[in-house]
């Protein structure tokens, strides 16, 4: 079999009943690579590092930060690319973009970073991509790591304005935000798009691992310029586009003519695997198997020299007389709708305490904690509960409950294992 | 369509999850006893489309010995046999708080149901039982009808008792 990624979708449930009216119905659409070698050559890797250096994050953090910038050198190679920006009050290029040959004089350069001074992001953001787009090539993998402890005030917007140009050119960012200081909505917004995530780092112990683990993440990107389009029967329509694996982020997917919605999905390391859940109107069908929608998935395979590739799925289903439909649901799709709803819970918990709204802020944390109870995430849902107690008692939630919170459901809390109560 | 028990809005049929409060829509097993005109719409098509096996809570059975009380959780079927003569409390435990009921609907879903830590209590009198809502968030119902916080109202054998959305039927052995 050619080599490529294969498509395989689970419905939530495969027979509806029959009705007059329409039914929603839960797709969930898995990736897998087929037939890929296990070792293509790595794509060469154009890396910018944006480092935070505001008083903060003096000592153990900025030396942990530096332990990492160093081990990431040891992993890069000639054919790799690495620029390093600082930030405090201004902003300075540390190392200008160049090739990995001279791993003693780059490391040099990281250790004369000091710590100093307030954080003003946007300026660092600037120059990060005005280096990474002096190595830009079009065959590759191009990315800006950003790590940071603090809140940046007044140019927010310019930090999101220019983040999004660089997505748009096909560079990702991986935004890290360390201690429980820093903005977790600018880092949310600024990584929303597609080849970008965010992660919390809760202790400086992990910067060094998170690093080295994401410069892996990038060098295994095997697919590129994924675009998903889904083709549906008439009268049906796309509800939501989410990811779920390997963490939960919601996909723009735009409705591009009658009944096809497409979205970008970005590049894959090949390290995680992929899955996106679909929520799908199904409008009154007659008895009988119908099609409803068709998922084309088109991608490259650089490391293969394979490009425009394509995968396809057909998603059939039946209806059936209501009285001879079993009302079951497929346990696996409600699993990742059940973690999904958790999310979207919290996401609207956030709103309403903006809002003002305490009580509905703190219902809808208690019932993403059952959600996730019942998701099997136990400890999580404990941290969501004590949040949600806490809010109605005080009004507030703690800075680091709200971090855990975000960032845990959606599956982005970095390897930690917590305690688990009985 | 169909409505979320938790929340009240409106969800399209085969939704799991309401997109409103996150509630589960599906976990309940179809509450035929209360929900049977309801699922029906004038031309004969049921709006709900849970379909499980009737669900059959056995009839009553009076047994003259005992002197007791039973409450039956309609969707479950479980029954919850108390000794008549003391106040009941009505809730859901919650140990860090020291709520202990002596009918914990905790174990029925009365989370999701609305049901609240103290919810309401059962006391006897002469005439038989009364109910009163402790100021429940989500509200005591008898027979439909809400009951007004801190008013005791008389049950009867048979009565549809509902706190927050979780149904039971109140029984006198």
């Amino acid at each position: 079999m050619a080599p490529g990624i294969q498509l395989r979708s689970t419905l939530s449930r495969s027979v509806l009943p029959d009705a007059a009216e329409e039914q929603l119905i839960y797709v969930l659409l898995e990736m897998s690579a087929h037939g890929v070698p296990t070792s293509t050559p790595k794509l060469p890797l154009n890396l910018c590092l944006v480092i935070d250096r505001s008083s903060s994050m003096r000592g153990e953090r900025l030396q942990q930060v530096k332990e990492g910038a160093n081990r990431i050198v040891d992993m890069l190679s000639e054919d790799d690319c690495l620029s390093l920006v600082t930030f405090n009050d201004r902003a300075e290029v540390v190392i200008a973009s160049q090739r990995v040959r001279n791993k003693v004089d780059l490391k040099r350069m990281i250790g004369g970073v000091e710590a100093a001074g307030g954080t003003e992001m946007a300026t660092g953001m600037a120059l990060a991509l005005q280096e990474v787009q002096r190595a830009l090539v079009s065959r590759g993998v191009s990315r800006i790591l950003l790590l940071t402890d603090g809140r940046t005030y007044g140019d927010e917007g310019r930090c999101v304005e220019i983040v999004r140009r660089a997505q748009g050119r096909g560079v990702g960012l991986t935004a890290l935000g360390i201690g429980n200081e820093w903005n977790e909505d600018l880092l949310e917004t600024m990584s929303a798009r597609e080849n970008s995530r965010t992660q919390y780092i809760t202790s400086s112990n992990e910067i060094s691992q998170i690093f080295t683990d994401e410069v892996k993440r990038m060098h295994s990107v095997f697919a590129q310029d994924m675009n998903l389009r889904a083709e549906m029967r008439p009268a049906a329509r796309l509800r939501s586009l989410d990811r779920v694996r390997p963490f939960i982020a919601a996909v723009q997917a735009a409705e591009e003519k009658d009944l096809i919605w497409a979205a970008n999905l970005g590049d894959w390391p090949g390290s995680d695997p992929q899955a996106f859940l679909l929520e799908v109107v199904v409008p009154p069908l007659a008895i009988g198997d119908h099609p409803l929608l068709r998922i084309t998935l088109r991608y490259s395979l650089p490391g293969m020299n394979l490009l425009n590739q394509e995968g396809n799925v057909v998603l059939r289903i039946g209806v059936r007389q209501a009285a001879s439909v079993n009302y079951e649901v497929d346990a696996t799709v409600k699993h990742w709708l059940e973690r999904l709803v958790a999310y979207r819970l919290q996401a609207g918990a956030w709103q309403d305490m903006a809002a003002g709204r305490i009580e509905d802020a703190s219902r809808r944390l208690q019932m993403a904690g059952t959600r996730l109870f019942d998701a099997g995430d136990v400890d999580l849902a404990h941290t969501v509960q004590d949040e949600a107690t806490r809010l109605l008692r005080s009004g507030q939630t703690s800075a680091e409950g709200r971090k855990r919170i975000k960032y845990g459901t959606r599956g982005l809390m970095g390897g930690e294992t917590q305690e688990r109560e009985a | 369509m169909i409505r979320c028990n938790h929340c009240n809005a409106q969800q399209m049929n085969g939704t799991i999850f309401c997109s409103e409060c996150g509630a589960s829509l599906i976990a309940e097993v179809p509450r035929r006893e209360t929900t049977n005109a309801l699922s029906r719409t004038v031309d004969g098509i049921p709006s709900v489309v849970e379909d499980g096996p009737p669900m059959v809570v056995p009839a009553p059975v009076p047994v003259a010995k005992v002197s007791g009380i039973c409450l039956v959780v309609i969707n479950s079927g479980r029954r919850i046999n108390l000794e008549s003569g003391e106040e009941l409390l009505v809730g859901r435990k919650d140990n860090q708080r020291g709520i202990y009921p002596d009918i914990d609907l905790g174990l029925d879903g009365g989370y999701d149901a609305g049901v609240s830590r103290r919810h309401a209590i059962i006391v006897p009198n002469r005439k038989g039982y009364m109910l009163e809502d402790l100021g429940s968030s989500n509200g005591t119902f008898i027979n439909g009808t809400r009951l007004a916080p801190q008013s005791p109202t008389l049950i009867a054998h048979g009565d549809e008792l509902k706190f927050g959305t979780l149904i039971l039927r109140f029984e006198i052995a």
